[in-house]
């Protein structure tokens, strides 16, 4: 039921004069995911210096908690470009996207890196008094940081996994890769 | 120089042999040229924002600039490393891909500006150096670097 309806929204998408416009141009898409690419250095960039530095590895001489609280600005105007350049790109290109296992894997992996920093920001900014200026913070903190690292490595590998056709739905695939993947029988649509 | 003879061995290297016949290897190697590329523009942005005056401003110069040197070496390091799997892909036709050549040369004229001039010049504390040139070597900078990630990605459109 949910992938005939996201199927049919992207197809919707699709069928609207700008999507096309997008999908048929030959620098408007470029520079949008290159755009995209691009703000993976301003926003990662920033969360990768600030999980480094959670870990005890990069800029161990100042402290975590000020460290983390100067770079939020710039991070959170990457994060901003990129999911706005991010939707762009899914709506130039919404049928095939919809129906990509990687591209679902990465919207999973994006909710729980989102989920994971909401919590090590709770957790940090309740306990950052007492740790702040340590080499390297409480355990709970590092594991956030870790588990930030791995979930936005993951969104990295799918996003670009998502160019590859392996799994696409015109590949003879198994029923739960085909569920999995959105691939859906034209004559369910109704 | 002529660079066809090192291509045309890289075509046929036994990395071009993985890298052509395992397309998930490819996509692994590709996600650490990203996470590198974006340790690498993240340390890079933060030590020129903080040479502009836009970023930590309450932390000295040099302190903000000395741990982003490691890490731009390892990011750096990776990068090359991942940078020849990724090429032995495809390396013919990137011999003929103008693009490719500009983010060859634009990552050349990066790595000399970090070691030869940005490095040596910033010295140990940056903080003495007139205020227009931390600006200019921010800038250069920045747009040095951008322009590397850009071309390598328009390798891909062209």
């Amino acid at each position: 039921m949910l992938n005939e309806w996201l199927l049919q929204l992207a197809q919707f998408f699709a069928a609207l004069e700008w999507s096309i416009g997008l999908h048929e141009s030959i620098y408007t898409y470029a520079w949008i995911e290159t755009t995209h690419v691009l703000t993976l250095a301003v926003f990662l960039g920033m969360l990768f210096i600030i999980d480094l530095r959670m870990l005890g590895i990069l800029f161990r001489d100042v402290s975590a908690a000020d460290l983390a609280a100067r770079l939020d600005k710039p991070m959170m105007l990457g994060f901003v470009v990129m999911v706005i350049t991010g939707f762009v790109l899914y709506y130039a290109i919404p049928v095939r996207t919809t129906q990509s296992i990687w591209f679902r894997i990465k919207v999973v992996l994006l909710i729980a890196a989102g989920v994971n920093a909401w919590l090590f920001r709770r957790r940090m900014l309740a306990s950052a008094d007492t740790w702040a200026n340590d080499l390297s913070p409480p355990p709970d903190i590092r594991r956030g940081a870790l588990r930030s690292l791995i979930f936005w490595a993951g969104v990295v590998f799918t996003g670009r996994a998502i160019a590859y056709d392996w799994y696409d739905c015109h590949k003879p695939l198994s029923e739960l890769m085909q569920w999995a993947a959105g691939c859906v029988n034209p004559a369910d649509l109704g | 120089m002529d660079l066809l003879p090192l291509f045309t061995w890289l075509d046929t290297s036994f990395l071009a042999e993985i890298s052509k016949s395992y397309g998930g290897v490819f996509a692994v190697v590709q996600m650490f040229h990203l996470l590198a590329m974006a340790v690498l523009g993240g340390v890079v942005i933060l030590g020129d924002l903080r040479l502009l005056g836009v970023l930590m401003t309450d932390i000295p110069t040099a302190k903000v600039l000395r741990p982003t040197y490691r890490a731009f070496d390892i990011a750096l390091f990776a990068l090359v490393l991942t940078g020849i799997f990724m090429s032995s892909a495809v390396a013919m036709k990137l011999f003929y891909n103008e693009m490719y050549w500009v983010k060859m040369i634009a990552l050349l004229v990066g790595v000399l500006f970090v070691y030869a001039i940005r490095r040596p010049l910033l010295g140990n504390d940056p903080d003495t150096l007139r205020p227009i040139s931390r600006t200019l070597i921010a800038l250069s900078s920045l747009v040095t670097w951008f322009t590397v990630a850009a071309s390598g990605r328009w390798i891909g459109f062209s």
